[in-house]
């Protein structure tokens, strides 16, 4: 949408404001002012600019909203751990396994995950949609899942607990001069797995991957959040990978049965080793179960609830029984939970003198992955090299993982061919400028992250359904997408992003921007406005 | 002389505490929870005591500052919330690169200031003073990652003579340190942060330098050494620079006071790995220990520097010594 466009809509504004004077002898007091948090410019310089922007929209109503961006750590506790907001306005990125709809289905809609460090934190509550949540992430075929699941976006889409504002791409960069057979994967670019094992690297042979953040520790039982995942899983190796379209893949399990609902079967790839030469076991297999709900590895601790027992039934199968069916238990916990040699975790944290894993350092990692632990300077760089005995080789020599004091040191080290590749996304601006660049290629890959806007379903007026809708006819979806996303985003309607084909649902379309729709919804809804154009609640409400 | 040392000390020592527990309370005072950095929303609540629990943040905040107090004074300093490693380790890796980069642009900073200094008073008014005059002042008005960001932007972007950032060329073997810091790769490295630090705080020394070498050179001493037939350069020199020098000694400390705060911008620039970038990381992360060991550490710097200088004077000046009794 140009500026002009912009103008002409807000005169249409002005007349609509004129139309709806005529309800206001039924209306009650005004509807109060509300503010959208969100985070500062300093960490995501699109964020406040969309809260203003969608601010601006809603003033078209007749009502008042302002943009309140705050330290981002302040403002996600406040919201996920207090519910103490408004609108909240954040962007979820899309990892590898969110893939699977059961994080955008139930996490943020299901009723009961409105609670402390939950992802409902609007307070949403329908219970079809509960219904829905509950049987997709209970049945163990993925082609009996999609029904509800689409049913579900639906209905989720109709009550606008939030709403999705646009679907982002990841904005990444590489030399093409350096790289060949990149493999993009869905939620991670071509920072991910999947190119790191398929990628052929000019030169020496090593990759010099970049980032504008250093890598945190490389303790696989202390992960907390899936960005560090991507360094280990160079080193360590996982039952099954996520591929590239999101898909789980049979890895270190070659093969898995289920043997009911609740009873999963795993046979374990025969060949495999360790990096110090030691065999994978499943003896290996069933402590890394062990060990992590033992020690309450924090980012498993949910789902490995629901795990009663890791049984070895014969010499190379591993039996998982569930107390509950868990659909997502292959991407989100077989897919991302990291082999752990026994023979070396056995002892620890008591014989390095320590009390708990979470504080174990774990310097010198030896995991059965692709690549082989090499060295790591803080604060610089991590070098790990192909692990030639693997089953899967990587085609490199390895992989350099630097560390660059800001987005703008990395893209000028790319441009001047010093790094070849960004680890994960390059902000959009930069990835503008250094596109044309010769042997350059920088550029958006698909991903089903998006921004979106959470209402606090349980405050006014937002507990209104009417008015929820409303305000989805209002949005600046597409001033958002191409003015300060940079066209890197395309604008969004259904929580599952359409990159997704299998669990997007087609029939949930993007609305037009068109003020006099969502003026219409509030008018039916009872709310008026006053002779200044205010917006007025209903009547007794 | 020792009274005076002892006395020096104990002040230093109790404004270290006071440094100490204004951290605690400063730290605390942010806004924003650290367990909602260290522990990922993503996490369900029972994650998050879990987390808590492991670093201590679920005690009462007394008993946190107790062992906060008791970590300060062993120089332990417990754990980092976001990467598990001792901080005393994770510290002891950045301040090295650190002091690498500042005692090298500071020392040229200094030298290269007096030196000039010297110069532009024995020629006052001349063009050397004018424009080195001009030229510092500039230098030190610009704040300090527009010359990094220029120097980058000519001697390596557009010229390539010297790499963009870092302490090394990515891959290079990391055979001993004393090996790696002497090598060409790493000399090279320094270079253009260096230039940006000596550009940065050449003004002060300089200025200082050669305002009080022309007080000097107007007294009377120095009118007798030339009376005395004394060679013009030993005057300069002997006679003059070393009375003068006092002056610059005591703006050295508060130049270092300065550049350890300029050190974090510098540092982000060039990705150096060192404490100033470390700090910042980790007060945005909230990770407590390593970011209250951090500016403990630079604040027992800049103290220990002052403690240094005071000692300094008294060696450079034997008033100051007898003055204190």
């Amino acid at each position: 949408m140009d500026r002009r466009d912009f103008v002409k809509g807000a005169a249409a504004l002005t007349a609509t404001a004129a139309a709806g004077i005529g309800q206001a002898q039924q209306a009650g007091a005004p509807v109060a002012k509300r503010s959208i948090l969100t985070a500062t410019a300093q960490f995501d310089p699109a964020r406040p600019e969309i809260a203003r922007v969608v601010a601006q929209s809603c003033k078209s109503l007749g009502w008042e909203v302002e943009a309140n961006p705050i330290d981002y750590n302040q403002g996600i506790t406040k919201v996920i751990n207090e519910h103490d907001f408004e609108m909240f306005l954040v962007f979820l990125p899309g990892t590898a396994i969110r893939i699977d709809p059961d994080f955008f289905i139930r996490s943020i809609h299901h009723s009961t995950e409105h609670k402390r460090g939950g992802f409902n934190w609007a307070g949403y509550k329908n219970d079809r949609v509960d219904a829905l949540a509950t049987v997709q992430s209970r049945l163990m075929k993925i082609d009996d899942r999609r029904k509800p699941v689409l049913e579900a976006q639906e209905t989720i889409f109709q009550d606008q607990p939030g709403t999705v504002l646009a679907y982002t791409q990841m904005t990444m960069a590489h030399r093409s001069d350096k790289l060949k057979g990149l493999v993009p994967q869905l939620g991670e670019g071509i920072g991910g797995f999947w190119s790191d094992v398929n990628m052929e690297v000019a030169g020496d042979g090593f990759s010099r991957t970049g980032s504008n953040a250093d890598v945190k520790h490389l303790n696989p039982v202390a992960v907390n959040d899936s960005m560090e995942f991507m360094e280990l899983s160079m080193i360590y190796d996982r039952l099954f990978r996520l591929g590239p379209d999101g898909k789980p893949v049979p890895w270190a399990a070659s093969g898995m049965k289920l043997v009911d609902d609740k009873t999963i079967d795993l046979t374990i790839r025969s060949g495999m080793r360790w990096h110090d030469g030691k065999p994978v076991t499943a003896e290996d297999v069933k402590f890394t179960f062990d060990y992590h709900k033992k020690w309450k590895a924090p980012f498993f601790l949910a789902a490995l609830n629901n795990v009663v027992a890791v049984e070895l039934p014969s010499p190379n199968t591993v039996r998982i029984r569930l107390e509950n069916p868990s659909a997502p238990f292959v991407s989100n916990v077989m897919a991302t939970m990291f082999l752990l040699p026994k023979h070396i975790w056995e002892g620890i944290p008591e014989k390095v003198g320590i009390d708990d894993p979470l504080k174990f350092p774990n310097d010198k990692p030896v995991g059965s992955g692709p690549f082989k632990f090499d060295y790591w300077r803080r604060g610089s760089e991590l070098k790990v090299t192909a692990f030639r005995e693997h089953f899967n080789p990587p085609k490199c020599a390895g992989i350099i993982r630097i560390t660059y004091g800001s987005h703008d040191a990395l893209a000028a080290a790319i441009e001047k061919g010093e790094c070849d590749r960004s680890r994960y996304i390059l902000s959009p601006a930069l990835v503008d400028r250094i596109k044309n660049v010769k042997n350059v290629v920088a550029k958006g890959y698909p991903s089903h992250g998006l921004y979106h806007l959470a209402y606090n379903n349980k405050i006014k007026p937002f507990d209104d359904p009417a008015f929820r809708q409303a305000l989805n006819h209002v949005m600046p979806r597409k001033m958002i997408s191409e003015l300060i996303l940079l066209g890197y985003a395309d604008p969004g309607a259904s929580i599952i992003s359409p990159i997704s084909t299998f669990w997007h649902n087609p029939a949930v379309k993007v609305p037009a921007e068109d003020v006099k729709k969502a003026r219409d919804i509030l008018a039916k809804a009872g709310y008026g406005w006053d002779a200044q154009g205010k917006l007025l609640s209903p009547r007794g409400k | 002389m020792t009274a005076y040392i002892l006395r020096r000390l104990l002040s230093a020592l109790l404004t270290l505490l006071g440094v100490a527990v204004i951290l605690f309370v400063l730290f605390r005072m942010m806004p924003g929870d650290p367990t909602a950095q260290i522990i990922s929303p993503a996490l369900d609540a029972a994650a998050q005591d879990r987390l808590k629990q492991a670093f201590g943040l679920d005690l009462p905040v007394w008993q946190q500052f107790i062992i906060y107090l008791k970590n300060t004074a062993t120089l332990e300093w417990g754990r980092s919330f976001t990467t598990g490693q001792p901080v005393a380790s994770l510290l002891g890796g950045w301040l090295v690169n650190t002091l690498l980069l500042m005692s090298t642009g500071l020392v040229l900073a200094i030298s290269l200031g007096v030196v000039l200094g010297i110069f532009m008073a024995a020629r006052r008014g001349g063009p050397l003073d004018n424009g080195a005059t001009v030229l510092g002042l500039v230098f030190q008005a610009s704040p300090p990652f527009v010359i990094g960001i220029l120097l980058l932007m000519g001697l390596s972007y557009q010229f390539e003579i010297f790499p963009s950032g870092g302490m090394f060329t990515p891959g290079a073997d990391p055979g001993n340190t004393w090996a790696l810091i002497t090598s060409k790769d790493f000399l090279e490295h320094l270079v253009l942060p260096t230039l940006t630090i000596t550009a940065l705080y050449l003004s002060t020394p300089m200025l200082v330098m050669r305002d009080s070498m022309l007080e000097v050179l107007g007294s009377d001493f120095v009118e007798f050494a030339r009376a005395k037939g004394l060679s013009p350069v030993r005057v300069l020199f002997r006679h003059a620079a070393r009375n003068a020098l006092l002056a610059v000694v005591t703006v050295s400390s508060l130049i270092l006071g300065f550049a350890i705060g300029g050190q974090i911008v510098i540092e982000t620039v060039f990705s150096w790995p060192g404490m100033g970038k470390a700090m910042v990381d980790a007060a945005m992360q909230h990770d407590y220990p390593v970011a209250q060991a951090a500016f403990f550490l630079m604040a027992a710097v800049v103290i220990g520097l002052n403690f240094i200088t005071d000692l300094s004077y008294s060696l450079l000046d034997p008033r100051i010594r007898l003055g204190t009794t």
